[in-house]
């Protein structure tokens, strides 16, 4: 026992002492806000370029409107789209569609609108630049003159524009989730977005920690400092110290992330306001305890599993190269519970859920989406517990075989039957 | 009092055999030079009585207790393989290694302290081991094989790639070490380094036991003994295949083993007949000798 917290120890503190962890800690975190919340943002921002665009209007009845439409402004406060009217008549359309294309080429022009005359029958203009995969601004033009185009035909038609937008207003479903007790709350998305996130959460773990101990394995290989190791220490103490100290490392980013965003919660809104007063009565999704609790358990219990089975990996081989090519099954195993994941979210009461949910090697990815998404009954979380902790000590009772015998091998790279040999002989 | 006792002790890899039935013992506060030529069975059976691999039959007797994993913390190893955690400082290494043999974490410092004193590299405490010369890191990964006071030290070619300043410390601290009491087991196939340093010796090859005891007895019942004559003038009596077996002539040196049968006097009686003997001395076999006559008889 205390051989085998001497060993825990190194693992630990050699880790946590390191730039890499301090950095980890800090950038995994920035790392995925900035993935989820990034593109958002980046959408949101305006663009500070005036979109210079002439609009041939041979109806002439959208241009006006148009103009009056289109009044978004850039960040300096100009007018963001600068249009220009460019009369043209039937015979010279082609010529003036011409002139146009080659002053956009000669970036005098970003682009120009092609309004038909008959474009209240047809519902169909269009549009020529030089960049025309700016989705928002292209849809922006789309709305602003289809707007015109429908207003222009229900006057036509003798009705009143405001009469038929009262009329056709669209319904919204506001959805409420309700929980143990039949207690409901709004969710504007919430248990989608935090399913999707945990389990992320959970696969990139998986990979990261996993990696931790194959390398921290092969080290000790690759440097012949094993045998030193396991001249004072059993082979298995040595495997059970590494892979508690690595997860001991993963608990403490974790504590340190959950201290972060308690603070976030509690204090986040507070400061939010005090940065963009209209972020008032804004809210942020907390954690149920609950959801927090299984996050915990079935992080350890991934964690053990796949660390056991990537020390298997680390002592079969020599160096990280090789390392890359025999860890596929369990890249497998990690990505598979990933790609049913919408499936899981959108279903999470049906059989195929429940089926993959009690599979050991999907169970902390899947169930905990579950759980996230629709509380599964007791027996069916407490079930995929139990067989997880039973394949663990299986997997471990194999791997210590594997590894005792594997930590000793250089050279020649071990295949099955002799795999299966040292686990039967040892 | 025993160190170390192996009884009948076997170990194959895919059905090749690495050792077969050996026996030995080490008695406690000697030193123990284990031989034998590449591919022996050496480092298989100093691996074996470490528990790093497990022995297919036999017993290993450690400090007069049979497959102890206890009593290997009285144990000290130094693997043949060298390395160390790279990215560790030096003294975090050694107090790992250290508080694996159950040592407490002051006795380490101090002891740490002083043997980097010793091996005057008190500067490289705070180094990283990767930081370290090759020749450095040998002789920490040496201090762990000691830092603990073990009863019992094993040490696999532990002059390989010593520089000879370096491997004169290392003999002067082994024999520190067996003067304080402790056992010590070394493989080598350096004969000099063994032939010095020994109070016994086991000569094995090809997993075979082939000679061992002490080494004054060894070389009493190898029999031969060389002569060692300097002369001046001629030497027509060492055709005499009567007197001489073989020689070494060096011209005015020359190194004799007598036939058998014959003796010295015969010998020293016919060289000063021919010539001026300004020296004439009987030696004992070199443990070199004995290695090779018996390795290739075998």
């Amino acid at each position: 026992m205390q051989k085998f917290l001497t060993i825990l120890r190194r693992e630990y503190v050699s880790r946590v002492k390191t730039k890499g962890f301090i950095l980890g800690t800090i950038l995994i975190p920035l790392f995925m806000i900035a993935v989820s919340v990034l593109p958002a943002i980046m959408v949101l921002l305006k663009s500070e370029d005036q979109r210079r665009i002439a609009v041939i209007d041979r109806s002439g009845e959208i241009y006006e409107a148009l103009y009056h439409s289109l009044d978004d402004s850039t960040e300096t406060g100009i007018r963001k789209f600068n249009l220009r009217r460019q009369e043209a008549g039937v015979e010279n359309l082609d010529a003036v569609k011409k002139s146009l294309a080659d002053e956009i080429d000669k970036e005098m022009l970003d682009s120009y609108i092609y309004i038909p005359m008959d474009i209240l029958r047809t519902s169909s203009a269009e549009l020529y630049g030089r960049v025309v995969s700016n989705f928002q601004e292209n849809e922006r033009i789309e709305d602003a003159i289809s707007r015109i185009v429908t207003e222009t035909r229900i006057k036509r038609s003798g009705l009143d524009p405001e009469a038929v937008r009262q009329l056709t207003k669209n319904v919204r479903i506001v959805t409420f989730k309700v929980g143990p007790g039949g207690k409901e709350e709004e969710d504007r998305g919430y248990s989608f977005v935090m399913a999707y996130g945990l389990a992320m959460f959970l696969y990139m773990a998986m990979f990261i920690y996993g990696a931790i101990i194959l390398r921290s394995v092969i080290e000790e290989k690759s440097s012949r400092v094993i045998e030193s190791v396991i001249s004072s220490v059993k082979p298995f103490h040595l495997m059970a110290g590494k892979i508690f100290g690595v997860g001991a490392v993963g608990l403490t980013q974790f504590l340190i992330w959950t201290i972060a965003l308690g603070l976030i919660s509690a204090y986040g809104v507070q400061v939010a306001v005090m940065l963009a007063p209209g972020a008032k009565g804004a809210s942020l999704p907390s954690m149920p305890i609950a959801v927090l609790v299984s996050f915990v358990i079935y992080f350890l219990l991934g964690y053990f599993l796949y660390a056991t089975l990537y020390a298997a990996v680390g002592a079969m081989v020599n160096s990280e190269q090789e390392a890359q090519q025999l860890q596929w099954p369990i890249v497998i195993l990690i990505i598979i519970p990933i790609m049913f994941i919408m499936f899981i979210i959108q279903n999470p009461a049906s059989q195929t859920s429940v089926i993959l949910s009690m599979i050991p090697f999907f169970a902390p990815i899947i169930m905990l989406a579950r759980i996230v998404v629709q509380m599964p009954p007791l027996w069916e979380i407490l079930l995929s517990m139990f067989i997880m902790v039973a394949t663990i000590f299986g997997a471990i009772w194999v791997v210590a075989k594997i590894y005792r015998v594997g930590v000793l091998m250089y050279g020649k790279r071990p295949n099955l039957p002799e795999i299966i040999k040292w686990i039967r002989y040892s | 009092m025993e160190a170390l006792r192996l009884e009948n002790v076997s170990k194959s890899f895919d059905k090749v055999q690495a050792v077969g039935d050996l026996s030995l013992t080490v008695p406690a506060g000697k030193v123990y030079g284990f031989l034998g030529p590449n591919g022996a069975g050496k480092t298989t059976t100093l691996r074996m009585l470490l528990q790093i691999i497990l022995p297919d039959s036999g017993n290993v007797h450690i400090l007069g207790q049979l497959n102890s994993r206890e009593a290997l913390d009285r144990v000290g190893y130094l693997p043949e393989e060298r390395g160390g955690y790279r990215k560790m400082k030096v003294h975090e290494a050694l107090e790992f290694f250290g508080e694996l043999k159950g040592m407490k974490r002051k006795d380490c410092q101090q002891k740490i302290d002083y043997w980097l004193g010793r091996f005057e590299m008190a500067q490289a405490r705070t180094k990283k081991m990767e930081e370290l010369s090759k020749g450095n890191q040998q002789k920490i990964q040496f201090l762990t094989a000691v830092l603990h006071e073990p009863d019992l030290i094993v040490l696999d070619e532990p002059f390989m790639g010593l520089d000879p300043i370096n491997a004169l410390l290392l003999k002067e601290i082994l024999l520190e070490q067996k003067n304080r009491g402790a056992a010590i087991i070394f493989s080598t196939h350096l004969m000099d380094e063994a032939e010095k340093l020994c109070d016994s010796i086991c000569l094995i090859n090809k997993g075979k036991k082939v000679l061992d005891g002490e080494l004054k007895t060894i070389k009493q019942n190898f029999g031969k003994k060389n002569i060692i004559l300097s002369y001046t003038g001629t030497a027509d009596y060492l055709k005499d295949s009567s007197l001489v077996k073989q020689y070494n002539d060096y011209g005015n040196h020359v190194e004799i083993s007598l036939n058998d049968g014959a003796s010295y006097k015969a010998l020293l009686q016919r060289a000063l007949q021919e010539a001026d003997i300004s020296r004439f001395e009987m030696v004992e076999p070199s443990l070199n000798e004995i290695f090779i006559s018996t390795v290739t008889q075998n």
